[in-house]
């Protein structure tokens, strides 16, 4: 779904007079029309890979925020330039780090706010704020404001229901300075939904102020460093806070082919007789991994009784290269084999961490043991497929890829309407965290 | 059939729409279907997570009970489900709220309005509200002229109305009622309930046809010969009497039920999957559908009507005996009759449905029978080759089947029918919602796909006004056909295919 530009070019104002210039809007303006009560959606949008792909002169402008092939080609060509691991995400911090200590100073249009996803667009945000810190600190706070109203042909059987969008950009000592209007701009009686599309490691101050309870927090537990990623989510998860992780979402077709494996009756005993679990992931983010061992822990009624670092492997994609052993007690008191490995790709996904293949090993008494694998679309699994499988019945699936943008994520997120966390992700974090060994 | 079980990695891994704001509005709430289908439904759809925090029920009805009263009956009615998920239930009971309401009262409405926006503070709904009309069909004109009389129609974007079939009782009243009920709210605010509809099988013979390639090429007159429409009951009427002898099977389940898994299994295919296009495609065939025989509808056309039955252990009543049945009565309690449709696709193609009470066995289904094969290159073990059938069981044992020829072992080359077996039960193993818990999720949601339109139920009483007139006028030409109690309905209904060369399905 292409994005779209908001149908009126944004007006810039002081920062003093936004508020009182969106109230004279809604009193006079568009009087005529229905505010939508739906929601108001606050965007950390800071696009630093991008800012720093375009200031190199790798990518040109306009700087939009939205991730799009150009990007990730720009992207992935820069990581082999700056000499970086194949097995790099270009959504890895590292990367736009990296791209940060290269000499440039090309410039683009800074459009971010103003590109509104029609996924997005379709549930008629009644207020959308994007944050737009620069890459230069010290720019001084700009803000931009625009109002909109859906075309007939968009507008389906409902009535007019309108919204705003209004755009924070600056340094970051600016994005500081406008906070404190930022709390006029969020109407209390409407839900408001924080979405940190940013790496969970930084600002945690601003994340703080942005996103306290009771605001619908959504981060990517992908971009960050991992104890971080899932201690800032069991931390968030156990205040009660309603978070939604778009890495754990990317996880939808894993849980799906998984559970499709044992939907049929005749299958389902065999769940309580796992004996072995292997999960592997590209490069050296675990979070992932982790989060469907834990899930599957989780709805298999295991329990966690150690977990470890093992050897790098030779040949690991990452300077470590280590993978992550775990033992788990099942009900009846047999342990379960884990292990999360880092396998090297030549392509890496988008996102640090993606799964590329999962292996459950079955031993009931008196049949033949089951092996399941599934297997990424784009990977393949040999080292999964290898050896002693010969006397087992085999399950192998492969799971497809998703190819949803970041905004085809929030829009499923916005129209599900949770005021809640996930209950099946509220029980995963914290055994994730638990496997993730010190 | 394979027991079902929750497997434990499916358990919450259905991502559903979450209902905005909302307080659901029942009138009828002292009534049957309240405590038997609605509560449980919305009770379910509580436990699933899919009610916003921001939830309530008003009850409305005659009855002077509070809102303690409310949810202790509904409590009472609920009881297994209330003592499993007890802490659930309480949670839930908090959305649960009553206002004695009679529609007919201007006095009541207006209370009823200030009762809402106190409901709107109180649980932060927002003025989102759905109506749901589970009174008697008498009421539903009057009762939307009352609702917008008192405003609580006027937003089209947050309130709607749900009527409950059967929506009019011919032609002339189903417009008639449209009619009313459009002056009272715009068409994207009404929402006409089949719970057929609702049934997760009834859903999959659009993705049966349109999810698949290899079905839609052969879904047409080239290749099919004919299809039969099954809703067997093995009940009798029950405590229905005083409504089923003013209905009758065709209106109580040829109009809805049947009419609506023809459109589906006959429909073209929608440009995209939105309510509207379905919903256009469904209104476009049964508005090409008609009887065999509009000029002599008695020749495609029999009514029947169970008399006595069951084994000496076990009697059953003839009809006319059943508690508050008219000694006299003929309403009919079986009806099978033959359709055509006049479009490229299924010119010349006979559907047969049939429905009835009293029949050996409960079951829904759908079965396409293909033409055979041009040429019999093979013996065939029955004498003859048996036609290919694609099955749709709609209920019980959900699924799917198909029979068709393979060789049969040994010397030569015999060919013998087999057949292949989808089973929701088997595949999926855990049960399916029922029907009210989609559809009041839909209703809520504002998604018309599953709901019948206005031009859709006029096409659907139009097909059968021919019949209805007949049954009015000159009801001796119709006549009632007695059939046992237990069995596949009148003879007469046989020689209805026979006249074809051809047989009911017996499933």
């Amino acid at each position: 779904m292409a994005p779209q530009l908001t149908l009126q070019a944004p007006l810039e104002l002081p920062p003093s007079e936004v508020p009182g210039y969106l109230n004279q809007l809604w009193s006079e303006g568009l009087h005529h029309s229905s505010g939508a009560a739906t929601f108001t959606l606050l965007v950390w949008e800071p696009s630093w890979l991008q800012q720093q792909l375009i200031r190199t002169g790798r990518l040109d402008g306009p700087l939009s925020g939205l991730l799009n092939e150009e990007l990730l080609e720009a992207a992935r060509r820069a990581s082999a330039d700056l000499g970086l691991a194949t097995s790099t995400a270009p959504m890895a911090p590292e990367l736009a780090w990296s791209l940060g200590q290269q000499p440039g100073s090309h410039s683009a249009d800074d459009l971010r706010g103003q590109f509104v996803d029609r996924a997005i667009s379709a549930h008629r945000p009644r207020r959308l704020i994007t944050l737009a810190p620069t890459l230069a600190p010290d720019r001084p706070l700009e803000t931009l404001v625009a109002a909109y109203c859906p075309l007939p042909e968009e507008r389906g059987a409902s009535e007019d229901a309108c919204g705003d969008v209004v755009v924070l950009r600056g340094g970051m000592g600016a994005i500081q300075q406008g906070l404190g209007m930022l709390q006029h701009l969020i109407t209390a009686d409407l839900p408001c939904w924080v979405w940190w599309n940013g790496s969970m490691d930084e600002s945690p101050d601003l994340m703080e102020a942005l996103a306290p309870p009771p605001r619908r927090l959504v981060v990517d537990s992908s971009i960050g460093q991992p104890r971080r990623c899932l201690d800032l989510l069991v931390d968030r998860i156990e205040t009660g806070q309603s978070v939604n992780d778009l890495n754990w979402l990317r996880l939808r077709s894993w849980r799906e082919s998984l559970a499709m494996v044992f939907d049929p009756p005749s299958r389902q005993s065999a769940l309580d007789r796992v004996v072995q679990l292997d999960i592997d992931v590209e490069g050296d983010h675990p979070v992932k991994g982790l989060l469907l061992a834990a899930w599957i822990a989780d709805r298999l009624g295991w329990h966690l009784q150690s977990s470890y670092w093992m050897p790098a492997q030779p040949g690991g994609s990452n300077a470590n290269g280590r993978g992550i052993g775990a033992e788990f007690q099942r009900d009846d008191g047999e342990s379960v084999q884990f292990r999360l490995m880092p396998v090297p790709v030549g392509i890496s996904k988008t996102h640090p961490g993606a799964l590329v293949g999962l292996r459950l090993i079955c031993a009931p008494p008196g049949q033949a043991p089951l092996c399941v694998i599934l297997c990424s679309e784009s990977g393949g699994c040999m080292r999964l497929e290898a050896g002693g499988m010969a006397s087992m019945e085999l399950a192998e699936e492969v799971v497809p890829l998703p190819n949803e943008s970041e905004e085809m994520e929030m829009a499923r997120l916005l129209g599900g309407g949770h005021d809640s966390t996930n209950p099946l992700l509220a029980a995963a974090a914290p055994l994730a965290a638990k496997l993730l060994p010190n | 059939m394979a027991a079902t079980q929750t497997n434990p990695l499916r358990v919450g891994l259905r991502q559903e729409r979450v209902i905005p704001p909302q307080c659901l509005v029942i009138f009828g709430a002292s009534g049957d279907l309240t405590h038997r289908k609605l509560i449980p439904a919305l009770f379910e759809l509580f436990r699933q997570r899919r009610l916003p925090s921001e939830f309530a029920v008003l009850g409305c009805a005659r009855r002077p009970w509070s809102d303690e009263e409310f949810r202790s009956r509904m409590a009472e009615a609920l009881s297994a489900e209330v003592e499993q998920h007890q802490s659930a239930w309480q949670q839930f009971a908090n959305c649960l709220f009553y206002e004695p309401v009679d529609l007919q009262q201007p006095d009541d409405v207006v209370r009823l309005g200030t009762r809402l926006e106190a409901i709107d503070r109180l649980k932060a709904t927002r003025g989102n509200r759905t109506f749901y009309l589970s009174v008697s069909p008498a009421f539903y004109g009057s009762g939307c002229r009352s609702l917008a009389a008192a405003g609580l129609l006027k937003d089209s974007a947050r309130s709607r109305v749900v009527i409950e079939k059967p929506f009019g009782t011919d032609y002339a009243s189903a417009e008639q009622l449209n009619r009313v009920v459009q002056s009272c709210a715009q068409e994207n605010q009404i929402f006409r309930i089949d719970h057929y509809l609702g049934k997760e099988t009834v859903q999959n013979i659009l993705v049966l046809r349109f999810a698949n390639a290899i079905f839609e090429p052969i879904w047409n007159r080239n290749y099919i010969a004919n299809v039969q429409i099954t809703a067997a009951e093995t009940v009798g009427v029950e405590e229905r009497a005083g409504y089923y002898e003013t209905s009758g099977a065709l209106r109580d389940m040829v109009q809805n039920h049947l009419t609506q898994m023809l459109a589906l299994t006959t429909m073209e295919a929608p440009g995209r999957f939105d309510p509207e296009a379905i919903r256009n495609e469904k209104a476009k065939v049964l508005q090409a559908a008609r009887l065999a025989n509009e000029d002599e509808p008695w020749t495609c056309c029999v009514r029947g009507q169970y008399g006595r039955g069951g084994s000496p252990a076990m009697p059953l009543a003839g009809y006319r005996e059943e508690p508050g049945v008219n000694p006299d009565s003929t309403t009919e309690t079986y009806v099978a009759m033959k359709l055509f449709i006049d479009n490229w696709r299924w010119q010349g193609v006979p559907f047969y449905l049939r429905t009835g009470k009293r029949l050996p066995k409960r079951l829904s289904e759908v079965v396409l029978t293909f033409r055979e094969a041009p040429v019999h290159l093979f013996d065939a073990a029955g004498g003859s080759p048996t036609a290919n059938q694609l099955i749709l069981r709609i209920q019980p044992d959900e699924g799917a089947g198909f029979v068709f020829e393979v060789k049969a072992p040994g010397s030569g080359m015999r060919s013998r029918p087999v057949d292949m077996h989808f089973s929701y039960d088997e595949s999926f193993g855990e049960p399916s919602d029922e029907g009210y818990v989609r559809l009041l999720a839909d209703a809520m949601l504002g998604d018309p796909t599953l709901f019948t339109r206005s031009d859709e139920v006029e096409a659907a009483w139009r097909l059968y006004t021919p019949l209805l007139q007949l049954i009015e006028d000159a009801p001796r030409q119709l006549p009632i056909h007695a059939y046992e109690a237990g069995t596949w309905g009148p003879g007469a209904a046989d020689n209805l295919l026979a006249d074809d060369g051809l047989l009911w399905r017996r499933p």
